[in-house]
Order: C-alpha cells, then sequence, then structure tokens
C-alpha cells in the first residue's frame, strides 16, 4: 500500500514493454497475480495452468519475464518446466524467471539443483514485494548480461575478462562474479586459475561452492584422495550439497570403491531425487556393482524424471533393459527397447546402443541368429556415421560382441576407443574393467598399452617434424592421423596448433584458417573443456587481424 | 491413531502456519480499505486502521518467529547463508512497512552504502529487523532510522529511534530471554529477543559467531538495536 504515490520507479519503463507469462495451477492465484502485474503498468500477460500448457507458450520465446507456481500439481513441476525451457532455449539469458512458493524447501537454497531461478517469492505476494524484487533483477540482469552473452557465443575469455571488469568496477555482488568466473576457468580446464579464485574466497570465508571447487580441481588433478576428503567434508557440514555428493560418487569411482559410490548415490537420490543424471549414475554403479534391483529402480526413475524432457538419455533405457535381461525377464527387456525405439526415433547413436542391447537380450535368451542379426544392424548403423561414435556407444558395442564371443571386433572396437582417447585414463580404466569381466585381463592390459603408445608414437614424431621446421610432413603425418581417430582431441589440437605455427612462420593462409577453424570446432564438441582450444583460437584471431 | 502420539510442539506448529496464512490475508484486505480510506479523505478513520493493521503486523511477525524457531529446533529450517545486498533488504522492509509508520506520523530513514554486500540468512535476519522496527514503532517518537555498517570483519545493523531509549533494567550485556523476564503480566513475551539473539548466533564465519546488543544513544539519542554479523 502507498498512501503518498511516489513517481514511478525507473525500472518500469524498461518492462512496459515486456511480455510475462504467469503459470499457477490456481484459477485464483492466476488471476491475482496477474492483476499485480497489470497494476505495474504491463499490459501483456499471458496465464498457463500447467507445466505443458506453460511449456508450449514458452517455446514460441517471447517471455521477458516469468512467473511460476513451484507446485503445479501433476505433472512437471516449477523447477522442471524451467529446466527444459533452459535447456531448449525458449528463455534467453535475459529473460527474468521467477520461482513462487508457499514456503522456502532446503531443495532450493543448497546445492540440490543445477539450473536456479533468478529469484524465489514466497507467499504471500503483494504489489509492492513484487516491485521491490524486481527492481533489483533488472538492475542484475542488465550487469550480467554481456558476461551471459559472451558465453552463449562459447567466448569464454571473454567472459572472464568482463567479470574482472565488472569485479574492478564492484557494484555487483562479488562473490557470486568470483563464482562465475571459477566456473569459466573451470570450463576452458584453466584449473590454476579456478584454484587461485577458490583459495581468495576460502581465506574470507568459508563457502561450500569454493569448496566443491577445489575438490573439482583436486579431482581434475587426479588426486583423488584429497578429492575425496574435500567433498566428504562439505557433505558431513550440509548433507543436503547434493553437488558435492555427486563429485564424491565420482572421485570414489575413479578410485575403484564402487560399493561406497553406490551408497553415497542412494543417499543423495534419497535427498533429492528429480535428478536423472544423478539417478542414471546410481543405475550405472549399481548395476556395475551387481546390485539389479537397486539399478532397475533407478532407471526406472530416470526415464520418469526425464520423460517430458528433451535431455531423455537412450542409455537409461538399454541400462533397464540390459538389467531386465540379467533378471531373466526378456520380454520385459524386448518392450523396453521396443519403446526406446519410439522415444529415440532419428537418433543414428541410439539405434546402434539399442541394437547392442537387444542383441545380448537375445543371446541371453539363446537366440544367438537374432543376437548376430542385431549387431549387423549395428555395424550398419556405424559405418553410415563413418565410425564416428562415442565412447560409451562403441564400449557398448564391444560388450555384446563378447558376448557373442567375437572377441576379434570387440577387441578391435575397444582398441579405437583407447587410440581416440589415449589420454583419458578413466576412460582407460573402464576399457579394462570390460577386459577384466571377460577374464581377459591381461590381453585387455597389453592392447591398451599397444594403442596408447600407437598413438603416443604418432603425436611425438608430429611434434619432431615441426620442431625440425619440417611442418609439411608433420601436417601430413597428423592430418592422416586425426582422419583415422576422428574423436582423439589431442591429435586434433596439435594438428591446429602445428598449422598455426606453420601461418605465423610462413604467412598468413585463408585455407589453412579455414581447416584450423573446423579442428577447433571438432575439439569443442568432444569436450570444450580444453585450455588450448581457447588459447588456439584466440591466436588464430589475432594472426588473422594482423595486417 | 493413539492420540499421545501427536507431539504438542508439531500440533502448535501447524496451527501457527495456518493463522499465519489467514492472518495474511486479513492484513491484505485491512491495507485495501485503509487506502480506500484514505483516498476518501477519511484520514481519521484510517490512521485508526493504521493501528490495527500495526497490532497485525506484530502478530505475524511473532508467528513466522515462532515458526522459524520451530524448524531451527527441528533441523527443519533450510538455513541458507548467502551473500546479499544490505541495502535491497532495506528498500524491501521499507516497502513493506512504510505504509504503518506513515500512518503514525512516523518518518523512517536508511543509511546503507550501495555496495555493502555480507553473507547472511535474508530471511531470518529480515525477521529479526522486522521484530525491531516494530518495536521501535511503538516506542519513538517520530523518527526511526536504518544503519548498516562494515565494523572490524562483521556486518553492524542498528535501527535507532528518537524515543525515551531502554530502561537500565533492559541494559544487561547477555540478552538472552530468561534475563529479559519472560513475563505473562508485563506482556514482554521474550520471544522478540529470544528469537534474534539466536539467529545471531548461528550465522557464523569460522570461529565467530553472531552477537546482538541493546544499547541508548545512536543519532538520535533514543533507543538502538544492534545486530553484529562476522
Amino acid at each position: 500500500m502507498q498512501l503518498t504515490k511516489p513517481p514511478p520507479p525507473l525500472f518500469l519503463d524498461l518492462l512496459k514493454n515486456a511480455t510475462v507469462l504467469v503459470v499457477d495451477d490456481y484459477q485464483g492465484m492466476r488471476t491475482m497475480l496477474r492483476n499485480v502485474v497489470k497494476e505495474m503498468g504491463i499490459a501483456r500477460v499471458d496465464t498457463a495452468n500447467s507445466g505443458k500448457d506453460a511449456l508450449h507458450l514458452l517455446s514460441q520465446g517471447k517471455y521477458d519475464l516469468v512467473l511460476c507456481d513451484y507446485n503445479l500439481g501433476p505433472g512437471q513441476n516449477g523447477q522442471q518446466v524451467l529446466e527444459e525451457a533452459r535447456l531448449n532455449k525458449y528463455i534467453g539469458l535475459a529473460c527474468i524467471w521467477i520461482m513462487v512458493s508457499a514456503e522456502k524447501s532446503s531443495e532450493m537454497v543448497l546445492g540440490a539443483v543445477e539450473v536456479k531461478p533468478d529469484d524465489y517469492l514466497f507467499k504471500p505476494i503483494n504489489q509492492a514485494m513484487l516491485e521491490t524484487r524486481l527492481q533489483r533483477l533488472v538492475t542484475r540482469k542488465k550487469v550480467m548480461a554481456e558476461i551471459g552473452a559472451a558465453v552463449e557465443e562459447e567466448n569464454y575469455l571473454k567472459a572472464i575478462a568482463l567479470c574482472d571488469q565488472r569485479l574492478q568496477e564492484g557494484n555487483t555482488q562479488p562473490q557470486e562474479l568470483l563464482r562465475i568466473k571459477s566456473q569459466l576457468l573451470m570450463t576452458i580446464g584453466a584449473f590454476d586459475g579456478a584454484q587461485a579464485v577458490f583459495e581468495t574466497v576460502l581465506k574470507e570465508r568459508n563457502v561450500p561452492w569454493a569448496r566443491v571447487g577445489m575438490g573439482k580441481v583436486q579431482f581434475a588433478a587426479r588426486d583423488y584422495a584429497s578429492a575425496r576428503m574435500t567433498f566428504e567434508s562439505v557433505l558431513e557440514e550440509n548433507r543436503m550439497y547434493m553437488e558435492a555428493a555427486d563429485w564424491l560418487a565420482r572421485t570414489l569411482d575413479a578410485m575403484g570403491e564402487g560399493e561406497q559410490a553406490q551408497k553415497i548415490l542412494e543417499d543423495a537420490a534419497r535427498r533429492s531425487p528429480n535428478s536423472a543424471a544423478r539417478q542414471k549414475s546410481l543405475a550405472e554403479t549399481a548395476y556395475r556393482n551387481g546390485a539389479l534391483d537397486v539399478a532397475q529402480a533407478a532407471f526406472e526413475k530416470t526415464i520418469k524424471v526425464s520423460e517430458f524432457s528433451s535431455h531423455k538419455n537412450p542409455a537409461a533405457f538399454t541400462g533397464l533393459a540390459k538389467v531386465l535381461s540379467d533378471q531373466e525377464n526378456p520380454e520385459r527387456a524386448l518392450r523396453v527397447l521396443d519403446q526406446s525405439r519410439k522415444e529415440f526415433p532419428n537418433n543414428p547413436e541410439a539405434a546402434i546402443q539399442m541394437a547392442a542391447a537387444e542383441s545380448m537380450v537375445y543371446k541371453n535368451m539363446g537366440d544367438t541368429a537374432k543376437a548376430e542379426a542385431a549387431m549387423a544392424v549395428a555395424e550398419q548403423v556405424m559405418s553410415q556415421l563413418e565410425g564416428k561414435v562415442s565412447a560409451e556407444v562403441a564400449m557398448d558395442m564391444a560388450k555384446s560382441y563378447f558376448k557373442l564371443d567375437k572377441k576379434d571386433r570387440a577387441a578391435e572396437l575397444l582398441g579405437n576407443v583407447i587410440k581416440n582417447n589415449h589420454e583419458n585414463i578413466e576412460l582407460s580404466r573402464q576399457v579394462e574393467g570390460i577386459f577384466e569381466r571377460e577374464q581377459m585381463g591381461e590381453a585387455g592390459q597389453e592392447l591398451i598399452e599397444k594403442a596408447r603408445q600407437e598413438v603416443f608414437g604418432i603425436n611425438n614424431e608430429g611434434v619432431r617434424l615441426a620442431n625440425a621446421g619440417k611442418f609439411k610432413e608433420g601436417v601430413e603425418l597428423l592430418r592422416k592421423a586425426v582422419h583415422e581417430l576422428p574423436t582423439n582431441q589431442v591429435i586434433i589440437l596439435n594438428l591446429a596448433g602445428l598449422l598455426i605455427a606453420q601461418m605465423s612462420r610462413e604467412g598468413k593462409d585463408n585455407a589453412i584458417a579455414a581447416e584450423v577453424r573446423l579442428l577447433i570446432d571438432q575439439a569443442v564438441r568432444i569436450n570444450a573443456a580444453n585450455k588450448k582450444i581457447h588459447e588456439y583460437s584466440a591466436v588464430l584471431d589475432r594472426l588473422m587481424k594482423a595486417a | 491413531m493413539n492420540q499421545d502420539e501427536v507431539s504438542f510442539t508439531d500440533l502448535i506448529a501447524s496451527s501457527v502456519h495456518d493463522m499465519k496464512n489467514s492472518l495474511n490475508v486479513q492484513i491484505d484486505t485491512l491495507e485495501n480499505v485503509a487506502t480506500a480510506l484514505h483516498e476518501r479523505g477519511d484520514g481519521e478513520s484510517a490512521a485508526t486502521l493504521g493501528a490495527v493493521i500495526y497490532q497485525a503486523n506484530r502478530m505475524n511477525v511473532d508467528l513466522i518467529q515462532l515458526l522459524s524457531l520451530y524448524k531451527l529446533g527441528n533441523s527443519l529450517y533450510p538455513l541458507d547463508i548467502a551473500e546479499n545486498s544490505v541495502a535491497e533488504m532495506f528498500d524491501e522492509l521499507l516497502s513493506q512497512n512504510g505504509s504503518a509508520m506513515e500512518l503514525k506520523g512516523i518518518r523512517i530513514s536508511t543509511d546503507c552504502p550501495d555496495d555493502c554486500y555480507w553473507y547472511f540468512d535474508r530471511d531470518l535476519i529480515m525477521g529479526v529487523l522486522l521484530n525491531a522496527l516494530n518495536n521501535a514503532y511503538n516506542y519513538t517518537k517520530d523518527e526511526i532510522r536504518l544503519v548498516a555498517r562494515i565494523n572490524n570483519g562483521a556486518l553492524e545493523l542498528r535501527v535507532e529511534d528518537n524515543g525515551r531509549g531502554y530502561p537500565p533494567s533492559m541494559l544487561t550485556d547477555d540478552l538472552t530471554a530468561e534475563n529479559k523476564g519472560v513475563s505473562f503480566l508485563s506482556g514482554s513475551t521474550g520471544l522478540g529477543f529470544y528469537f534474534s539473539s539466536r539467529v545471531a548466533r548461528i550465522h557464523k564465519n569460522g570461529e565467530r559467531c553472531g552477537s546482538l546488543a541493546i544499547e541508548n544513544g545512536g543519532t538520535f539519542g533514543g533507543g538502538c538495536f544492534v545486530v553484529r554479523i562476522p
């Protein structure tokens, strides 16, 4: 209530032409919120009464402000609607999302959710409250908008520079900026820089996000023992800090302590059950541990949680099918795979995974002919993809071949996984695990070692030729290697580096620059968290701009 | 189900929750009526209603405090010690309480740097300040000031008024309910102080924890309510 009407605040001018969406399953609340917004002078207000309805409207991509109730009755809740809207880019970074709720829950305040709304508003809501909050959010959005835009175009170095600039200006939440900066540094693989940020923050105050950050740096340095201690200590103080739980499980897995990892994930999934990624890690860990009941429940929950989401993952379906097959329920396993085919109609990698899973189910049923036919389908799709499949897909195929006793093809596939990821220790360990389960541990180790040495050899030879000034020969060698190992990021980036070095020696060349850009794109698709990607792309820009 | 199995505290807590919701609907309606009266030029009735709204707000603050204490005691409160803008919190307090103050002819001002950010649980500290504002409303002559400063690595929040100040008996160092004399006779329940000191103490940074003080003096020479958060 305002007795002496103040002049309309400046920010309302910015919002006057905004388009607003109000989402609530109660008619009364919808009307109330719409009226409050209209009172503020905003003319364009739409309403939706369910998550599905809201997503349909959001998909038009025209909203600047969303007021969404957390509890939307059956179907998705407000958080899930937000996650899907962000994931599908229905809302840009400039859109303000306010979650309305009856009360604060621990899921909202702690690290339980990854995608957060801009603010929470707790009932009862009045106009004065909404106006003060909006004023604050509009100002904050403006400060963050440029950083957000740089992130959206994947120009992380620029985003980091903007963070530093804002920090110097000193009129935004400094800790929030440091948090964003540290995330960006982790994204590009600049772990030293990120660590420095975490240390600065921790000197002042013991905040959990910075401690979890330190743990991630330790994990990246493969110092698993320290990472484990860090994540455990955060969890001890804050059982609801889910990010710490997820990372602790990942660390334990890397240390080979699958049972412990499963325990941590089970506990985390009980506290915060609606994360598809967490349910899937639990399912996979439990399956590896042979805890079929836990795996089944978690795979089913993964599918259920992501049912309405475009975040659906075929591995949850194939995983469930394999569990069901191991539980001697092949009919249900095949039904799950049938359903999965309908869920992922135009996804060749999914088709391969489903065929591989189907082959396993049939083999378990004793129908070798059908099992082999399924693998023939998988091979056909793979050849359409020119062999460019993710390590996960290749390993799925290899497991099915082992089941069919076609060890040669299985070993060939796994060898390729290693050659394409010769520096990835975690993946090597997974491949080793597959061989061990086939009682072929020793042969597996030998194969892994040979595959790694082969790639190291090519790589070293390329570097040696470059150092000797023989760019042409070095480039030729690495080009051939990239062709054969299209997902080996190290080789791709070394070729890019070599081409850049050649240009800086021999002058710029548009054709070579284009090749380097393609290589950088290829590397980004594999994993953006590599400092070299961002360094090379900055050097290339400088080189091409120079006279 | 055996009736003995129902915990009396749980029952009170759920009732308090329900009362709080009803009360909020009442306050909202009363404010609309008061605005209408004021616009019609009936200042006298509006002022009377203002006093009613003040009492309702006081009840609301009590209920929120009871509920928070219940949750804190049962580890149900989702404590959220995060970086907050103090200036923004002051703005929000004014937008919620400005009208009742204005109806009583009280001038309320804030003194806080724009770039004052600190770590605290926003809702709990708002509750503490609301309680202090309600006290000041009662005892001030016509002036209240909200002040924020960062001093010796702690955020100092002050609510100052130009009333006669606290009686000497209340100016002890130890601000706990026992020392403030919880009494049904005097009408001083001690709830506000108990809640505030509890909230101050759960704000910790390393070895240090928050504290509460009342004193006389400040800008206006009246009562001052001071919270320090490390």
